[in-house]
């Protein structure tokens, strides 16, 4: 099994290197074949330990593989760490990504940059792979960083697209804010546990309970609030909570298979992943449970409600995803962890599938991505228009898709959380349900129902997209619908995670749903009499009603609340203020520092001074070398002198 | 004040004039002999030592062959000496002062106390019937083996490198090559062009 | 004839100069490429046989006590053998391109790979310095072989005569110690010393032997035959010397001032203060004001030596492994940086000039790459082996309380980076004075490359080398 775990990650990064070095030399053909079945071996192997693990007596492989070094006592090695949450990760991981792979054949089939871009995906396969397997904070920090890295890289793809630098600029400084903070706690986990290791830290974390820190003089914090709130602040940047979210949104300047997997399903729950990771360190703070409840449950809620307002086709689909980060955000703070992963699970599913059929739209429509500009697609594309309802029913939880399972789940979870703020995290996912299901319909209905708003030429080429473009949206459809309702029963209340997660007791929620749960078919009915489902009806209706038989009332609210309307336009003013106060802000104190700091200081006075006495000592110590025999014996005598005095002083 | 070590201190004060000869005088010559003096000197003090063998061998290699070589080098090759000594002068005040620093740092450290004679008691002679050539021979062909070989791979090494340095094949030499010469054809020799005739 | 087998590779060794030096007189001139094949296929054979016969454990000796085979010797042995097998490889063109007696240089590199490892062997004073002079001899021949080239002559000559001093010292320091304790075995004056403590002072030898040393290694004030001996040989002779035998260099010192002198640590720590600091900061220093890339990598050898005694200066296993690892490491890269040069100089140029790197990315990009990582792992930039082996070092340092010197070393390796950027500066940014591509055989482009790469490699993994240095100490 050791070799096998090895070789999951290694062979896309196999791939990635195949293609990213010898892609001239490959061809096109050869570089996606060769990504391909470095991720089609890594979903294999992803596969052969799911199953080991589901039949297997749930033992836990947790070995070092290779240890980089020790330094001070404190070892920094390779490890895996392959329990059911990771085989879970593992599955989602590299499934999406195979899809996306060939996906991205029919997507890029044009782009100069396709070798180019298949090595980065493969690259990122990889990287997340480690990130998921690690069995340490090391390796979980490296993983964290290397994806970070790789979606930065795609979201510039197109780099000569200014737009695009200016997303990834910005995803990158704002993850920046939130690596930070994570580095913050890694550090804090060290200085107090001494070790980096998962199953030690967990180990220790118990005698941190009430040990207290002075971050000020004269202030006490408790230590694990203090490490679980930085180490959520890292999980806030990657998994774009409020108020890092700002990244993502942006990041839709990047092609749209990586919209899919990197930016939907996979890396930005990287920091969901993180928090259940941790459950054992969470789990001892209530306070840092309620925080990441409130941040959770505000982006939900705030979140959703700019969806409504986007006109960009993918720009909707990714405010969707920030909207159900924050369920599952939601869903850790309440302690319902595997909650967290079933949805973050049935998500990625559903998430890719609307975003690769958005891609199928944007393809169909020669890359126009303004949905007032569309309509009417259905009977176009008959096959992306089945596998989006199917997408959107899942997303707003329509009873009997899977994200239905996982998304009431979460609610009843919340509604039987009893910690600070979970009163406030109910009504917000609850408003989060109608919201849902108004944006998504909305963006449903002007796409593919309704009076076609395009131009002739576009009409003439409009057509079904090709294969490798509909065969990964079918095969990604499949699980949205039947995903949910095979699993709930293991994952959330059987004993799936066993010792993966840990939940203390008194926060237990899932356990006491568990009390109510018989069957899959109960828990549908059951949400049938449910407010989630009202919510979810009443959404899809209005956005019917308004979108489709009466503009009107659009332009009604538009004139009477146009205040409304401007506020979620510019997205609460989160990105104004963050360009005006830390980017003006921190230009002019950077001017200044570097007008008097760097130049006249650093630059004048130490670097260039030091090099210059430096440089003139030099030219004088060369003339030493004088090529002269007897000088040079000379100065051996010298020195022989020199070791004699230094024995006479030392003895 | 006994017998021996009255010739201890004769020779060796010889054997440092002469030491001292071999640097300060002008002529290679007189240098050369000097230094056969100063192997003398040393041959009796090992001799005082009871190391007949070495005493012997020294005076025998060193004496007999490589300074009589060393003769009819310098007086063929008649060097004119005069300008390496151009900076002698010059450069000795520091040389002497450097020289003087470690001699008394040596006589500060030797004398004072740790290379008293206390420390070193004078080995017992050994009988008449003790032959210094064989325990030389005996220690360097056991206990000293893989020393002995190893130096004489040095000396193997300085052979070849005396060799490869030296031997040279000069460009401007001219040789023989029979049987080029035998093997020549009329057309490597002479070469037959036809021309049109200038009328 | 005790454990004689333990030689066994030593013993190869000799036999196959034997037969090269005859073999190499009955082949024609333009078949010399035997001469090539069979050394490579000596170094291999010894390299293999050193591995056999090495004990598991712990160390055993052979020939009463004169040589030694433990973990230490073992690893150091072996890496001898791979920087040679890596120094042949990439000098075989240049000495086909120039004539320079082929045989010969097999030879006499050969026994100077034999006189490394018996330093490396040795467990007594005498075979310790007659192993050095088997490799200086050697070496002397070796600068002086391009016969037709003054400079070649004239380095040759100072080094031949300063090497003549520096050997006199040593011995001159090996017979005071053997004055003091009565014997030529490490173990034995060691013990003697560890006794009795009014000996320990008797040792002052000490002075001269850590004079030896230092000149062998390079080390200011003993290195101003350094720069004069890289410039004035020849290049394939420069990359020898300025690779194995420094893991020789560190060898001997080990068996001189650990294995025998060890409780003189108070003594030697102070000398060997003085020389690294001096290599650290003339080195470094120095280096800047160079236009020879030879002369400029001569100085930055000397900075490294520095640091090599730095960890040997600590006085603690970890230094001790920690400098191991340098010296290992510190050969490879080098090997490699000339190696370049060798590669690039063919075709009847000599590279000298750190001007005629100029531009290489295009004429090579391949080459400019790997001479990059060489150079950036030189300056000890991460994540290049460099930075590990570097940052080993100054952790024994801070460990033995010398922050200052940690901190000393630090700001002179920064110095020191400014002169390895700008050669890449050169080669990158730089327009080619000739643009003409430069190619060599597939042997040595493949060498050169896994060289660049295990730079990385070692950087990423430095466990593949450090492990057995750790463990060649953990006694």
């Amino acid at each position: 099994m050791k070799l096998l775990y090895i070789l999951t990650p290694l062979a896309p990064l196999c791939g990635a290197i195949a293609a990213g070095f010898f892609g001239k030399k490959l061809g096109r053909v050869n570089s996606h074949r060769v990504t391909i079945g470095g991720v089609g071996i890594a979903f294999l192997f992803s596969l052969i330990a799911l199953f080991a693990n589901l039949s297997g007596d749930g033992s836990v492989f947790d070995e070092t593989i290779y240890t980089w070094m020790i330094s001070g006592g404190i070892t920094f090695e390779v490890g895996f760490l392959v329990d059911r949450l990771t085989v879970v990760m593992m599955t989602v991981v590299t499934s999406v990504s195979l899809m996306v792979h060939i996906y991205t054949i029919g997507y890029m089939h044009d782009d100069p940059g396709y070798q180019r871009f298949f090595s980065y995906i493969s690259l990122f396969t990889f990287a997340m792979l480690m990130l998921v397997m690690a069995n340490n904070f090391m390796q979980l920090f490296f993983g964290w960083e290397a994806v970070g890295l790789v979606s930065y890289l795609l979201i510039g793809f197109w780099y000569k697209k200014p737009t695009a630098i200016f997303a990834n600029l910005k995803a990158f400084l704002v993850n920046r804010v939130g690596d930070f903070g994570f580095l913050l706690g890694i550090a804090a986990v060290l200085m107090y546990t001494g070790t980096l290791n998962y199953g030690e830290t967990f180990a220790a974390a118990p005698e941190l309970v009430g040990q207290t820190m002075e971050l000020f003089p004269g202030t006490a914090w408790s230590v694990l609030t203090v490490t679980c709130i930085c180490l959520f602040i890292g999980a806030m940047g990657k998994s774009a909570q409020i108020p890092l979210h700002v990244w993502l949104p942006d990041s839709m300047e990047g092609p749209t298979p990586i919209s899919a997997l990197i930016h939907a399903a996979t890396m930005v729950t990287a920091g969901i992943f993180m928090v259940a990771r941790m459950s054992p360190l969470f789990e001892l703070s209530e306070t840092a449970l309620s925080f990441v409840l409130i941040i959770g449950s505000l982006t939900a809620l705030l979140m959703g409600l700019v969806g409504i307002v986007q006109n960009d086709i993918k720009r909707v689909v990714a405010y969707s995803t920030l909207s159900q980060l924050g369920y599952m955000t939601v869903a850790l703070g309440a302690s319902a962890y595997s909650a967290a992963i079933f949805h973050l699970m049935t998500h990625a599913f559903f998430k890719a599938l609307l975003f690769l059929a958005a891609g199928s739209v944007i393809i169909g429509m020669h890359h126009e991505q303004d949905i007032r500009k569309m309509g009417g697609l259905k009977k176009y594309m008959p096959i992306t228009y089945w596998t989006s309802l199917i997408g959107t029913l899942a997303l707003i939880g329509f009873p009997g898709f899977s994200g239905f399972f996982s998304k009431d789940a979460i609610i009843e979870a919340v509604h039987g959380s009893h910690i600070t703020g979970s009163g406030f995290a109910y009504i917000c996912v609850l408003l989060g349900v109608f919201i849902t299901a108004f944006y998504s319909f909305r963006m449903f209905f002007l796409v593919f129902h309704g009076k076609e708003r395009f131009d002739e030429h576009t009409r003439e080429h409009l057509h079904e997209s090709p294969k490798v473009v509909t065969v990964p949206l079918i095969l990604l459809a499949i699980p949205s619908v039947i995903l949910g309702g095979f699993t709930i029963g293991a994952m959330l209340f059987g004993d799936y995670f066993g010792n993966a997660i840990y939940v203390a007791e008194q926060h237990d929620v899932l356990a006491e749903l568990g009390s109510h749960y018989h069957g899959a078919l109960n828990f549908v009915l059951h949400g049938l009499q449910t407010p989630p489902f009202y919510l979810a009806a009443a959404g899809t209706l209005s956005a019917g009603v308004i979108y489709l038989y009466k503009p009107e009332i659009a332009e009604w609210f538009y004139k009477k609340f146009g205040f409304v309307h401007r506020l979620l336009d510019n997205k609460y003013g989160f990105d104004d203020f963050n360009q005006k106060v830390f980017a003006g802000g921190s230009l002019r104190i950077a001017d200044k520092l570097w007008s008097v700091g760097d130049v006249k200081l650093i630059d004048g006075l130490m670097v260039n001074g030091t090099a210059n006495s430096i440089g003139l000592f030099s030219q004088f110590a060369r003339k030493l070398q004088s090529g002269y025999l007897y000088h040079y014996a000379f100065a051996m005598i010298i020195g022989l002198l020199a070791m004699l005095f230094i024995f006479i002083f030392t003895t | 004040m006994d017998f021996k070590l009255f010739v201890f201190w004769v020779f060796s004060l010889v054997l440092v004039g002469a030491a001292v000869g071999v640097i300060t005088t002008r002529n290679p010559v007189q240098a050369a002999l000097f230094l056969v003096l100063a192997f003398f000197n040393s041959a009796i003090i090992w001799m005082l030592m009871e190391a007949e063998f070495l005493a012997i061998t020294l005076v025998l290699v060193y004496v007999g062959a490589v300074m009589v070589l060393f003769l009819f080098v310098v007086m063929m090759l008649d060097i004119n000496t005069l300008p390496a000594r151009e900076g002698f002068t010059r450069y000795l005040p520091v040389g002497a002062l450097v020289v003087g620093a470690i001699i008394v740092q040596m006589v500060f450290l030797i004398r004072v106390r740790w290379f008293s004679a206390d420390d070193y008691p004078v080995p017992t002679p050994r009988g008449a019937d003790y032959s210094n050539t064989e325990e030389l021979g005996r220690a360097m062909y056991t206990d000293y083996l893989f020393q002995f070989e190893v130096a004489a791979v040095i000396l193997l090494v300085a052979i070849i490198a005396a060799i490869a340095l030296t031997m040279r094949r000069r460009p401007e030499t001219k040789y023989q090559r029979p049987a080029e010469q035998i093997n020549v054809k009329k057309e490597d020799r002479l070469r037959v062009v036809s021309m049109d005739s200038e009328s | 004839m005790d454990n004689i087998g333990l030689a066994t590779g030593e013993i190869f060794l000799l036999c196959a100069i034997c037969v090269i030096l005859i073999g190499d007189l009955f082949v024609s001139e333009n078949r010399r490429q035997m001469s090539y094949l069979l050394s490579q296929l000596t170094l291999v054979i010894t390299l293999i046989l050193t591995w056999v016969v090495a004990p598991e454990t712990g160390s055993a000796t052979a020939f009463g006590g004169s040589f030694v085979m433990d973990p230490m010797s073992k690893l150091c042995k072996s890496w001898i053998l791979v920087v040679s097998i890596g120094v042949f490889l990439y000098s075989r063109d240049y000495i086909n391109a120039r004539r320079i007696m082929n045989g010969e240089y097999y030879t006499l590199a050969l026994s100077g790979v034999l006189g490394m490892m018996i330093m490396v062997s040795s467990s007594t004073m005498l075979t310790l310095y007659l192993g050095l002079e088997l490799l200086s001899l050697s070496l002397y021949a070796l600068v002086a072989l391009n016969r037709t080239d003054e400079k070649s002559s004239e380095a040759a000559m100072k080094y031949f005569v300063l090497g003549a001093l520096a050997s006199g010292a040593l011995l001159y320091g090996i017979s005071m110690i053997y004055g003091a304790t009565g014997s030529l075995h490490f173990d034995v004056i060691a013990a003697k010393l560890g006794e009795d403590s009014s000996s320990t002072a008797a040792v002052f030898g000490l002075a001269f032997v850590v004079v030896g040393i230092a000149f062998k290694f390079g080390a200011a004030p003993f290195h101003m035959w350094v720069p004069d001996v890289y410039e004035g040989a020849p290049t394939s002779v420069t990359l020898y010397i300025s690779s194995a035998p420094k893991i020789a260099a560190f060898a001997i010192s080990m068996r001189f001032l650990v294995d025998g002198l060890e409780t003189a640590h108070a003594s030697w720590q102070g000398m060997l203060i003085i020389l690294s600091v001096l290599s650290i900061v003339i080195g470094n220093v120095i280096a800047l004001a160079q236009v020879s890339i030879k002369r400029m990598l001569a100085y930055s050898t000397i900075s490294h030596v520095g640091f090599i005694l730095m960890g040997i200066l600590a006085g603690n296993d970890q230094g001790y492994s920690a400098s191991m690892f340098y010296a290992i490491t510190y050969a490879l890269t080098s090997m490699g940086a000339f190696g370049i040069l060798l590669a690039m100089g063919r075709a009847g140029v000599e590279i000298n000039l750190l001007t005629d790197l100029r531009g290489l990315f295009r004429r090579n990009p391949v080459y400019a790459a790997v001479m990059m990582v060489l150079l950036v792992s030189m300056a000890g930039v991460p994540p290049t082996v460099g930075f590990y082996a570097k940052l080993a070092v100054l952790n024994a340092v801070v460990q033995a309380d010398l922050v200052w010197l940690a901190v000393l070393a630090v700001v002179f390796s920064v110095v020191g980076a400014f002169y390895y950027l700008r050669v890449i500066k050169y080669m990158f940014f730089d327009e080619p004075a000739e643009t003409q591509p430069v190619d060599s055989s597939l042997d040595v482009q493949v060498g050169l490359t896994i060289n660049g790469a295990a730079m990385i490699l070692f950087g990423v993994f430095p466990g593949l080398i450090m492990a057995a240095c750790v463990a060649a100490f953990a006694g």
